[in-house]
């Protein structure tokens, strides 16, 4: 005879013993569809919202850098010729120094 | 399970925000995901909590559902891997003791042996929660194989599937745990 099967037949004892408590529902309890729907609801809201604000954030930032990259070119494009850095051509012509 | 409803186009019509088409949804997934949280989760532990958060994560990823394989057994997997992460989050308990037993559980255990009775439902609620008991010193997925196996009666290849796990892996853990829950139940009958 198995020594083990002692412990085993008492295993499956207590499992069959306990098998009506592992049985699911067919159906779910009153109110609960309800509940999820209302939560899907609120997340496909919270999730389309973020959306929104994720596409003005992303066209903001576009907007700044086409802003950023102008100014830098018009700056860049006005200084040439120049010998001076900006900073430098305007305290030049801030003290009225004579470089020459 | 499920030919009970057109599964693919309920899934189109909820994509096109047809919320009719989720409630046939929860209904037709809501017993496939109730049998495998009261198999894998404690009896104590909030049913209902776990079973709105596997629907909530089963719409989550829908997109992610590709329709080689039914719809419940997707969720199924999806449902064992929550109750899993839930295991885990809880503190394994250390073994148990006979005087560790509520006097349900101790009858339930000296009852086992009269196996071909039919349990009344004290009985059987006392046989869980020192089932329970056993399997708390297992990790989670050491007790949720144990319960496909013995409780279940499920293939080792559908175990494979549902786990991910190879078949000599199955074999090895169960080749593991059973001394360890032979032990223990050895200790609950010496102590008694």
């Amino acid at each position: 005879m198995n020594p083990n099967s002692k412990e085993d037949e008492k295993w499956q004892c207590l499992l069959q013993q306990s098998a009506p408590t592992f049985a699911g529902t067919a159906e779910p309890p009153y109110g609960f569809v309800t509940s999820i729907l209302a939560r899907l609801r609120t997340e496909n809201g919270q999730q389309a919202e973020m959306e929104r604000i994720g596409w003005r954030a992303l066209l903001a930032s576009l907007a700044a850098l086409v802003i950023a990259v102008t100014v830098t070119l018009g700056m860049s494009y006005s200084d040439r010729g120049s010998e001076f850095e900006p900073g430098v051509r305007g305290f030049v012509q801030m003290e009225n120094v004579q470089v020459s | 399970m499920d030919e009970a409803i057109d599964v693919g186009a309920c899934l189109q019509r909820w994509k096109e925000g047809d919320e009719a088409a989720a409630e046939e949804l929860i209904r037709h997934l809501y017993p496939v995901i109730s049998k495998i949280v009261r198999t894998h989760l404690p009896r104590r532990d909030d049913e209902k909590d776990l079973v709105q958060e596997v629907l909530m994560k089963t719409f989550a990823k829908l997109h992610q559902f590709k329709g080689d394989a039914p719809l419940s057994h997707w969720v199924s997997r999806l449902a064992l891997t929550t109750c899993l992460d839930r295991l885990r989050a809880q503190k394994i308990r250390p073994e148990i003791r006979r005087a560790d037993l509520t006097p349900d559980e101790s009858e339930a255990f000296d009852a086992a042996w009269l196996s071909g009775s039919s349990p009344d439902a004290t009985d059987a609620i006392g046989a869980r929660d020192l089932v329970d008991k056993i399997l708390a010193s297992l990790s989670p997925e050491d007790r949720s194989l144990i319960l496909m196996v013995d409780l279940e009666g499920r293939s080792l290849q559908e175990i494979a599937e549902t786990l991910g796990w190879s078949i000599s892996k199955i074999k090895m853990r169960l080749f593991r745990v059973r001394p360890q829950l032979r032990q223990m139940i050895r200790k609950l009958e010496e102590s008694q």
